[in-house]
């Protein structure tokens, strides 16, 4: 399997944003622009998360998925606001190769089984944006941008994604997101061992290492944004670091 | 004839079917207008000199002329007319007259552990060279968070004084404040206010730091443009006519079972002691241009602050005002009596920034001002119950001394103002809000 570097980009429409915790979201710019910087530099897909979808509904991010899917040749997933199978096909339609569940999917699982069905297991990946619970009892996964409960053990609940359909699962550890101190891969790691579908792992990236050791730790990829679009450090500088590491990737 | 009675009228409830000569509680203005940068109305009152206040006091709101209020004017002051250099320059020079080599502090940082207060103490002894003593006057409930939050403060390296309030006697005079002004944080802004420049006083540490000038949020304009604070919020020279929690303190003695010690951390400073002192209070907004949302940049950065792990009850934010269970019930009864709920709070600041578009302001404002405040009820009704086993004196002033959901909705639905608000057949509605049509000037 080769090891893939998925930039993510928080959209804002029109903005690109990036927040810490997944809060406190700054506007860098057009999104558009780091999009091809990241193509330009060897993404292996891209990520688009719309991060105010559940908030308030806004437009143009649908346009934003079809400009960067005309322009840039590169697998595309999209996430926010995927409430219908409806939505789900128009981003299919607006040129995303797969979309990603939260809310949906937390609170009405069956979605799920529905969405694999239709478009495949291959296209429908679910997020979980979790925190640890405060007993010491695991993890909870957090919905609407991390700001809504669940009281689902968050373990449990990967499973049971996979069982539903999930082809793929995208984990936050919403404490190390945006603050580029490394990635914690407590519970990250045991998804891995225990699940047989790709795990992307979000949320910490602070350097090339930090890359690496995910990969080391049979991660199917890494989601990516501060370092990224802070310029502390560029995708052929993480894909070198892999190679180095004895690590497949793509060029 | 007990004081406080379990049954109060509602007069929005009685005048819901009237549409005109809707009477304005609190001194508001009857005309309700919005700002049209940010979601202030101007029925927003600015902070007030609380030791004055009863429920007849008129309250000053921040006015809105020319579509804009004043809190959104001083934002463009800040982003124009300002020369933040020579105020550095002025933070600079005030620093070298006071900076001290000996081992002892230099500066008093009130603050709690937030975003706020962590990027005050940490730029002053990062950037300036400063020694400060952070000080805290405790919250009424802490979060977990919220102490976490405080504890990586200190641990960012910082000494800490915590003043925790005499429990009895602070959820009394929370429960006093709800009965008579329906302001459960009157009891703590006072202590609050007062504790830092006294506490300095004492220690013979003249200079004080807080954090954002109140005229950023909307007090008046004319307390802007000035670093020192208004004695006028801490310090008086007549102690014998003052309100504590809107009632006159011989009476909290007298009819309460209050002691003279119980009330000294609320009570006014004699100006002397605060003159012989020749304290010094400043905001360093006034020095650093005060972005909220920076703040909780820098304290990501440089300590180990962390935002709640979920929202605010009444808003969408998780990094601002964090720390208290009892903020969520504060903000609520702002709601009920000004129509202008957390949600509000934290869009006008954050349109005003340019972090949201006001339409993005006006949508979050819709969706979750004015929310109950769930998470935390039983936790705050039971600190604000007052039992004759904890309260033999003061529990027989209230004909129900226990507070639960249905004696807190009367409360409420006798401080709701009839000029905003009104029920129908849905229940309780605003008359006004910033999301309805027709609340803003016509663009010209």
């Amino acid at each position: 399997m080769v090891f893939r570097v998925i930039p993510r980009l928080d959209i804002k429409p029109p903005n690109l944003v990036k927040g810490i915790n997944l809060e406190g979201v700054r506007k860098l710019g057009n999104p558009t622009d780091f999009a091809r910087r990241y193509y330009e530099d060897g993404a292996d897909e891209l990520f688009y998360q719309d991060v105010v979808a559940s908030l308030y509904g806004r437009k143009g991010f649908m346009e934003l998925v079809t400009h960067t899917a005309n322009e840039l040749f590169v697998p595309l997933t999209v996430g926010g606001g995927l409430r219908k199978l409806d939505d789900i096909q128009k981003a299919l339609r607006h040129g995303a190769d797969k979309v990603c569940l939260n809310t949906q999917a937390v609170t009405q699982p069956e979605f799920i089984r529905e969405a694999s069905a239709k478009f495949g297991n291959q296209c429908i990946v679910v997020a979980l944006e979790v925190v640890p619970y405060r007993d010491g009892r695991g993890w909870e996964p957090l919905f609407n941008n991390g700001r809504e409960h669940t009281g689902l053990d968050a373990e449990e609940w990967a499973h049971r994604a996979v069982e539903l359909g999930a082809g793929e699962l995208l984990v936050t550890d919403i404490h190390s997101e945006g603050t580029k101190r490394g990635f914690d891969f407590e519970f990250g790691d045991r998804l891995v061992k225990e699940l047989n579908v790709p795990i992307v792992l979000h949320g910490g990236a602070g350097s090339p290492e930090d890359v690496v050791k995910a990969a080391d730790r049979g991660y199917s990829g890494v989601a990516i944004s501060s370092i990224l679009h802070y310029e502390k450090t560029a995708i052929h500088d993480i894909k070198e670091s892999l190679e180095k590491a004895g690590i497949t990737v793509r060029r | 004839m007990n004081p406080f009675p379990k049954h109060r009228p509602s007069h929005a409830a009685e005048l819901s079917g009237q549409d005109s000569n809707l009477p304005a509680f609190y001194g508001l203005p009857e005309d309700v207008k919005y700002c049209s940068v940010c979601t202030l109305s101007n029925q927003r009152p600015a902070s007030a000199v609380e030791y004055q206040h009863d429920r007849e006091t008129k309250k000053v709101t921040v006015p809105i002329d020319d579509g804009v209020c004043d809190a959104c004017k001083i934002h463009r002051m800040k982003h124009g007319t300002v020369d933040w250099s020579e105020r550095e320059a002025e933070l600079r020079e005030l620093c070298d007259r006071y900076r001290r080599t000996d081992g002892k502090p230099d500066c008093v940082v009130p603050g709690s552990g937030g975003k706020d207060s962590i990027y005050a103490a940490h730029l002053l002894k990062h950037k300036y060279g400063m020694h400060p003593l952070t000080v805290t006057w405790a919250p009424h409930i802490y979060t977990p968070w919220g102490w976490e939050n405080m504890q990586a403060w200190i641990h960012a390296g910082f000494d800490n004084y915590l003043f925790t309030p005499n429990g009895l006697v602070h959820r009394l005079l929370t429960r006093l404040s709800v009965e008579t002004l329906y302001h459960p944080f009157q009891p703590f802004i006072i202590g609050q206010k007062l504790f830092a420049p006294v506490l300095a006083a004492e220690l013979g540490i003249p200079l004080v730091f807080w954090g954002e000038p109140e005229a950023e949020d909307g007090n008046p304009i004319a307390e802007y443009g000035t670093s020192e604070q208004d004695w006028k919020y801490f310090a008086s020279e007549d102690r014998d006519n003052i309100t504590l929690s809107g009632v006159k303190i011989g009476d909290l003695k007298e009819t309460y079972g209050l002691t003279e010690q119980d009330l000294k951390p609320y009570l006014p400073v004699d100006p002397q002691i605060l003159a012989d002192a020749k304290i010094d209070v400043r905001y360093m907004g006034y020095y650093e241009l005060w972005h909220p949302q920076n703040n909780y940049y820098y304290a990501m950065d440089h300590t180990k602050f962390k935002p709640a792990p979920e929202r605010t009850a009444g808003t969408y934010g998780k990094y601002s005002g964090i720390d208290d269970k009892i903020d969520d019930f504060h903000y609520y009864t702002t709601y009920i009596k000004f129509g202008i709920g957390r949600a509000t709070y934290d869009t006008a600041q954050e349109a005003r920034n340019e972090d949201l578009t006001r339409d993005e302001a006006v949508d979050l404002v819709q969706r979750y001002d004015g929310e109950f405040p769930e998470r935390f009820a039983k936790d705050c009704f039971d600190y604000m119950s007052v039992p004759e086993s904890e309260y033999p004196v003061a529990s027989k002033m209230f004909e129900h001394p226990e507070m639960n959901r249905d004696y807190f909705e009367m409360l409420t639905d006798h401080f709701r103002s009839p000029h905003l608000w009104r029920k129908g057949d849905k229940g309780w509605e605003l008359r006004h809000a910033c999301w309805m049509d027709g609340h803003l000037p016509k663009p010209t």
